[in-house]
């Protein structure tokens, strides 16, 4: 197996950025991390293009999990004490019942997209890579991350990220920065 | 690849918005500092004030609830009143912070972090109320449905029942919602701090990087929260106003209530968004961010929503008088009697939210901050006289004229009125200096995308 390492290039222009995303994806090469201190969605075009999140499918569960806990919790409850009959209603009553199914099925399908993006994003994540860890990325600046790029790929990497624009392209351990305080 | 500017530079409404993103961070995190005397006087003040309402808690707590000015039939006072206050102030962040947002409005940017933060706070202040409000208050988790031995279950045919799903669903989606958004921008506050802050915030950031795939779940996440937000802040207040629309009584069984009462939460909401920010603005000199752009915006909703009541107003009138029901016709006619008890609550209710906000149809108005600030409060006040004026006079002229009779609210209500208002403060403003109350990511969007246009 090959020996990798870390290679990572910081950018200071957004063009530049996706000018390199596009040539490592037009080499072939995979397996980087794109950083950006603001969602954009030319990152999400060039990088997914434009394959949805993963997340709606935990939406959706959650929300079908939501609406038929509702209408068991609701219609179990009244079978199981069916003296409790207000206004002559049938003792599984929809309509009543459909205002607990609606809240359920918002509070299921909110917790699920929570826990969806939790997972998706990799979050709680503390342990990530410290290399990922750098100051300047949720300031000012955007970055590509090799966290194990292989070794005898490393100076095409390395030439392909500096010919793109990127201000610093560094690779072995990381240096931790310092973004200046307020 | 195009790169699009996200504001117009023609547009004569665009906001100030910073240089660089770095600007944004600094000028954002600038609240982290020391506290300015300002600042520090409002805490202290919400913590007496809180303090305060807490001490005639206990009062109520030791000695029953003999001393609020509850009597037969009048068992829904101010507790009730500020509950449904509460509630709707909570509004208006969702509005801002998921209608606005799935409209793609502009202008929320700026305000949309305090307005949600706003709705945690109000809708943890008004969860007191109905705690409050049992006397019994060790008993509260009877609320909620659990296997238990006194073979006593809760009736989801009430909409009392109704009213507890949709506040506890409106709270937790409010605060993971709220939260979820914030993650990008502590961990922004993580990056800027040192020692033991940064590892608070580091904890809180909960090791956000800021990569593309944080992104792409971060974007597809919180278009679906928005998507689910939306329509549980329309159904939150519908859902109170079923606490009295569905019963019986004079003056509450209207079909018009949940509309009415919808509009009405939203009013309040936006009026209490001036209200709050204004000041802070002036505190944390936020002028770049929040400005008089903003503050126009929200008073154009409340021009809106004020037209809206004042219609509702209007239409209850007239359905009382259509419907030939004498006991309809005779709680309408008794509330606008200037002579009767409640007089005076409906016609300060009606220049609050009626005849007030007219000043804000003027464009001199409604751009100056003396005269916002004024009227916000106006129509802070007016609201809580609205759900005075709905629920007491009400049950203050029912069916029976034997049981007709008055309530006055005991120092001890208008204590926890207070207190609750403390409380709310208090969390408003720690928020405030600890937290970025202004969307840092969201600004962000709004920059221009630095660019070397190789």
């Amino acid at each position: 197996m090959d020996q990798t390492q870390r290679i990572k290039a910081v950018y200071s222009h957004l063009d530049s950025l996706l000018t390199g995303v596009d040539r490592l994806k037009k080499a072939g090469i995979t397996g980087y991390t794109v950083q950006a201190p603001l969602p954009r969605h030319e990152i999400e075009e060039i990088v997914y293009e434009g394959k949805p999140s993963p997340v709606r499918w935990w939406v959706l569960t959650g929300a079908l999990v939501g609406i038929t806990t509702g209408f068991l919790l609701t219609s179990l409850t009244h079978s199981a004490w069916p003296m409790i009959n207000p206004g002559g209603k049938p003792v599984v009553a929809i309509v009543p019942f459909a205002v607990i199914m609606f809240e359920c099925t918002i509070l299921f399908g909110s917790l699920a997209n929570g826990l969806g993006f939790l997972f998706h994003c990799g979050l709680p994540g503390y342990w990530l890579d410290k290399s990922l860890c750098d100051p300047r990325m949720t300031d000012a600046s955007f970055g590509i991350t090799f966290l194990e790029a292989p070794v005898s790929d490393t100076d095409r990497i390395t030439k392909l990220l500096e010919g793109s624009g990127a201000i610093e392209v560094t690779t072995g351990p990381d240096t931790f920065y310092e973004v200046p305080n307020a | 690849m195009a790169l699009v500017d996200p504001i117009d530079a023609n547009d004569p409404g665009r906001p100030n918005r910073p240089a660089t993103y770095g600007e944004t961070n600094r000028d954002i995190i600038r609240v982290l500092l020391k506290p300015t005397v300002g600042w520090a006087v409002a805490v202290v003040l919400a913590a007496i004030a809180m303090v305060y309402g807490g001490w005639c808690w206990y009062q109520q707590f030791t000695w029953g609830m003999g001393v609020s000015g509850y009597h037969p039939p009048i068992q829904w006072g101010v507790y009730i009143v500020t509950f449904v206050f509460w509630i709707g102030i909570g509004h208006a962040g969702t509005l801002i912070s998921a209608i606005l947002f799935l409209v793609r409005s502009r202008w929320r940017t700026g305000v949309y972090r305090a307005s949600e933060a706003m709705t945690v706070f109000a809708v943890m202040t008004a969860l007191l109320f109905p705690v409050l409000h049992l006397g019994r208050c060790w008993q509260a988790y009877w609320f909620f449905p659990y296997p238990n031995q006194r073979q006593l279950w809760m009736n989801f045919k009430s909409p009392l029942m109704w009213d507890v799903f949709a506040i506890s669903t409106y709270f937790t989606v409010s605060a993971v919602f709220f939260y979820v958004g914030l993650i990008p921008d502590i961990a922004v506050f993580r990056d800027h701090s040192r020692g033991l802050v940064r590892r608070v915030y580091g904890v809180l950031s909960v090791g956000w990087r800021g990569t593309h795939v944080q992104w792409h779940s971060y974007m597809g996440s919180y278009g679906f929260f928005a998507a689910f937000a939306a329509p549980l802040v329309l159904s939150v207040h519908s859902v109170v106003s079923w606490d009295f629309a569905m019963a019986p009584t004079p003056g509450w069984h209207s079909t018009i209530f949940p509309p009415y009462f919808v509009a009405g939460a939203i009013f309040s909401g936006c009026a209490m968004v001036i209200s709050l920010l204004m000041p802070m603005a002036y505190l944390f000199d936020w002028h770049k961010y929040v400005n008089t752009w903003h503050y126009e915006n929200l008073a154009k909703m409340c021009l809106l929503t004020s037209g809206i009541l004042t219609y509702a107003y209007g239409m209850e009138y007239f359905v009382g008088w259509y419907s030939q029901n004498p006991f309809e016709q005779s709680i309408f006619f008794w509330r606008a009697t200037p002579t009767a008890d409640y007089g005076w609550a409906f016609y300060l209710m009606v220049f609050c939210n009626c005849i007030a906000p007219i000043a804000w149809y003027s464009k001199k108005l409604r751009t100056n901050h003396v005269s916002l600030f004024i009227v916000a409060a106006i129509i802070n006040v007016g609201m809580w006289m609205e759900r005075f004026n709905i629920i007491v006079s009400s049950l203050a002229h029912n069916f029976d004229p034997a049981t007709w009779t008055t309530y006055a609210p005991t120092w001890i209500e208008w204590g926890v009125l207070i207190g609750s208002a403390g409380w709310f403060s208090f969390w408003f403003l720690l928020f405030s200096k600890t937290f970025p109350a202004i969307a840092i990511t969201e600004i962000k969007e709004m920059v221009a995308p630095p660019v070397r246009g190789h």
